[in-house]
């Protein structure tokens, strides 16, 4: 299933592999694409097959969860996972559901010893632990992260908070432990691998459940992880599994610091957020330049029209399906023409830059340069992705962007960080050079591009 | 003064249909063809392969969009549309004219071209045939359309009517000595007059005197009668020369391209298809389908059980095997699900188009339109619309016998 090909010093940091039977094996560490309602965002589903790299994707049962869930009446043809044919998710994927979406929708009410409260497309409802475990087995993806207690967005958990999320996660993993045993007897084989999810505390301060996980041990096949802090202080008995993060890094470098303190597999929020926000990310892990005198953007702004009419790729040389069929200026008409069409192209290269990423961060672990690669890249990249001034695709109703009471603590880095100079890494949005000529656009405007003329 | 060749390949010996392969710069295109419409350069987020996929070999661009956006200076940067997009086959694009007076509430039409204030600062403005053309050359689409003077067809004003046919004559003149690039791009008169049958006959004469590559009867689709529309479409076919694609602009709802086959015409476009996806709304051959009701939430079928789209096809035959209850799932709730189902509805009208041509080829398109409106409407004679079954009894063909 997951075995660790190499690691590195005493440390969690490793590579390996992640295989699973009729799947693509996945290389590690990676990432998983995020689905939002089954769908990577503004990907069809054929495109993701022909033009992406993506070997997974994370999906959240929440998402499927509404009035009589009439995902549960499906009987797909061939006896298929249900979940990944209603999905069209490809043969070779591997496909992984979670209760909540990542990063979830931030919900008002507590969750309670027997539900927790979620968000659907209608709205705020609740979800009994026992209809999660029932709705994992019928949608039957290849792995099910358990549903565990987890406070979304807090920065501090008080000790008694700690000791309810931690007893209650317990119990229910206990639950879903007891009845897979029970179903295996009935059934023989054929239920999706579970992973355990770690409370975002250290592994000592949820250890009434870890303990509890060393005797569920047969069952569990791996470790979702909320926050890297659980991982300095993982008990031997858990190491081996592989582990997910589903710790919403929100750039590159917080991805490395995430990788270097053991993640294998990892989703990222930021990318389609990049994604709408029209940038089109280019940046090399290792990196192979010299330090530059100013640190360079992780990405470039395709809302700029000074591409209006630059018939070069979104990056030099990427084999990416945009870049090799089309341009920065039709990415920029595009974008501010407003076609969806550019989110489409953008997604499609920004996933081939994170494979990129990830078959570099591969090597490096690989080489032991990780430590060294981190600190170069540093001084290389600015430490934000870029931000542009454009807007994205009409936001759906549902689609709120999650913001937590309060930023969560993360462990604290293990390599150097380096503060960029605020003053100058304030300077990535750019202004438009040229007038955009567009329905606002003053007669002067129209002329200049050769539309009619003025008549006074 | 051709970049185009017309090859008739069948004709209907009951209707006027005909089938033909239309030679463009861009390679052959089967008539009778349905054109989606990617306004500015992009059919609603799906890829030119994907396009490609759907059959699709001609598409529409809209001058008026393209000469805000990107411009003409870009377009001649960049070399024109189908660098611009990376669309390899062929491009028709519309005089602008059309989108002008329909889109500028103050848009008004004088004898130079057409007079608008500018969106924004207000100041005024003009369009005029030379500016058209000069646009689509940059463009360089594979046809080009000559500015008309549009009038709905539905205006009151008789007098308005005939000045409009008159001028738009007099601007295909224009625009023909505009036209730089007759080599490469084929120029389309269209044909204008209303709904008077007299004023049309006239348009058509005097336009086929201009003998331009290929033809449009224009000003139709704008909210006239059908039965009226059915009587312009059948009184130009009747006039215009066997050997050139004739194209009736703005249709595309699946009974109307059906019908004006039947009557003769070889060409259609419209945004309906693509803008309906938007909507949740899918064409199949037992009518439109809105996905986003709540009754599909459980409906485990393609969205249409014989379409052979990406979408609906099986897994088991190389499609995605989609359900209308997966496109209610993700309709109007994330953009991917507008894609799917524009990629189906083009691939619809397409295949449409695809059928009928074969059934031209065979000589059975009689009973190709039988088989047709009794599938859409579950055989019940008595739902007929009375406009397709008068029109069709103008070429031969009584729906209402077996
Ligand atoms: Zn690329
Ligand atoms: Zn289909």
């Amino acid at each position: 299933m997951f075995k660790a090909t190499a690691s590195s010093g005493s440390g969690a940091l490793r590579t390996g592999v992640l295989s699973l039977p009729n799947r693509q094996a996945i290389k590690t560490p990676h990432y998983l694409a995020l689905a939002s309602r089954g769908a990577i965002p503004h990907l069809t589903q054929d495109n993701v097959v022909k033009h992406t790299g993506i070997r997974g994707a994370y999906m959240a049962a929440e998402d499927f969860v509404e009035k009589g869930t009439p995902i549960l009446n499906y009987n797909p043809p061939d006896g298929t996972s249900r979940l990944r044919a209603y999905t069209a998710t490809p043969d070779n994927h591997v496909l992984i559901l979670g209760a909540r979406r990542s990063p979830p929708v931030p919900s008002p009410g507590a969750s309670t010893d027997s539900h927790m409260s979620i968000m659907t497309a209608f709205g705020f409802t609740k979800l009994q632990d026992k209809t999660f475990r029932d709705l994992t087995t019928s949608l039957n993806p290849d792995i099910v992260v358990g549903l565990g207690d987890i406070p979304y967005g807090y920065y501090k958990v008080s000790y008694k908070k700690i000791d309810k999320i931690t007893n209650r996660t317990a119990k229910w993993m206990q639950a879903h432990v007891d009845e897979r045993a029970l179903a295996k007897k009935e059934h023989g084989a054929g239920l999706p691998l579970l992973y355990a999810p770690l409370l975002p505390i250290s592994a000592e301060s949820q250890r009434y459940y870890v303990d509890h996980l060393e005797d569920m041990a047969q069952d569990i096949q791996g470790l979702a992880i909320y926050n890297t802090i659980t991982l300095g202080d993982l008990p031997g008995h858990l190491k081996h599994l592989p582990r997910l993060g589903l710790t919403e890094p929100n750039n590159p470098r917080a991805v490395l610091q995430d990788v270097a303190q053991g993640i294998d597999v990892l989703t990222l929020p930021f990318l389609s957020g990049i994604t709408d926000a029209g940038v089109a990310l280019d940046f090399q892990f290792p990196v192979s330049v010299s330090i530059p005198e100013e640190p360079l953007p992780l990405g470039v702004n395709m809302w700029d029209t000074k591409h209006a009419t630059d018939v070069s790729a979104l990056r030099k040389d990427c084999p990416c399906y945009a870049c090799t069929n089309h341009h920065r200026a039709f990415l920029q008409h595009l974008l501010s023409a407003k076609e969806m069409l550019a989110w489409v192209l953008l997604q499609i290269h920004n996933h081939q830059i994170m494979d990129e990423f990830f078959a570099g961060i591969r090597q490096s672990i690989d080489r032991g340069t990780l430590e060294q690669d981190i600190a170069d890249f540093e001084r290389v990249y600015q430490p934000e992705l870029p931000e542009s001034n454009g807007r994205g695709p009409r936001l759906r109703g549902y689609q709120f962007k999650s913001e937590g009471p309060n930023e969560r603590k993360r462990n604290s880095a293990p390599f150097t960080v380096y503060k960029a100079n605020p003053d100058k890494s304030d300077k990535i949005a750019q202004k438009d050079s040229v007038p955009v000529p567009g329905p606002d656009a003053i007669a002067e405007d129209l002329e200049k591009v050769g539309f009619a003329e003025k008549t006074e | 003064h051709s970049a185009l060749t017309y090859q008739p390949v069948a004709r209907c010996s009951v209707t006027k249909a005909r089938a033909a392969t239309l030679q463009l710069p861009h390679g052959p295109v089967p008539l009778p063809i349905f054109m989606p419409v990617a306004t500015q350069a992009s059919l609603k987020g799906l890829t030119p392969h994907q396009l490609d996929e759907t059959s699709c070999r001609l598409c529409l661009n809209n001058t008026y969009h393209l000469g805000l956006k990107p411009g003409q200076a870009t377009l001649d940067a960049i070399g024109g549309a189908h660098k611009l997009q990376s669309w390899p086959h062929n491009i028709l694009t519309d005089s602008g004219g059309f989108q002008m007076v329909s889109l500028l509430e103050l848009a008004t039409v004088t004898e130079q071209g057409v007079r608008f204030l500018s969106p924004h600062d207000r100041s005024p403005m003009l369009l005029t045939p030379e500016h058209s053309i000069s646009l689509q050359n940059s463009i360089g689409s594979d046809i080009i359309m000559q500015l008309d003077d549009v009038i709905a067809t539905t205006s009151p004003d008789h007098a308005r009517i005939k000045e409009a046919m008159h001028r738009s004559i007099r601007w295909l003149d224009r625009c023909i000595d505009a036209h730089k690039n007759s080599a490469t791009q084929n120029l389309f008169c269209i044909i204008q007059g209303g709904l008077d049958l007299e004023l049309r006959k006239e348009c058509c004469e005097e336009m086929v005197k201009r003998d331009t590559p290929g033809i449009a009867i224009g000003g139709l689709s704008g909210g006239e009668a059908k039965e009226e529309y059915c009587k312009v479409v059948t009184t130009c076919t009747d006039l215009l020369p066997d050997h050139k694609p004739r194209y009736v602009m703005g249709v595309g709802y699946p009974e109307d391209l059906v019908v004006s086959v039947a009557l003769g015409a070889d060409m259609f476009d419209c945004v309906w298809p693509t803008r309906t996806a938007r909507f949740g709304n899918a064409i199949t051959s037992t009518g439109v389908l809105n996905l986003r009701h709540a009754s599909y939430s459980a409906d485990f079928s393609a969205v249409d059980p014989d379409c052979k789209c990406t979408i609906c096809r099986p897994v088991s035959a190389g499609g995605l095997g989609l359900t209308r209850a997966y496109i209610h799932h993700v309709a109007a709730k994330e953009t991917a699900g507008a894609h799917l189902l524009s990629i189906h509805n083009v691939h619809y009208l397409l295949d449409l188009m695809r059928r009928i041509r074969e059934a031209i080829i065979a000589d059975t398109y009689p009973q190709f339109l039988r088989g047709y409106f009794s599938t859409l409407y579950a055989g019940d004679k008595t739902k007929y619309p009375a406009w397709i079954v008068e029109a069709l009894r103008g070429v031969n063909v009584d729906l209402m016998v077996d």
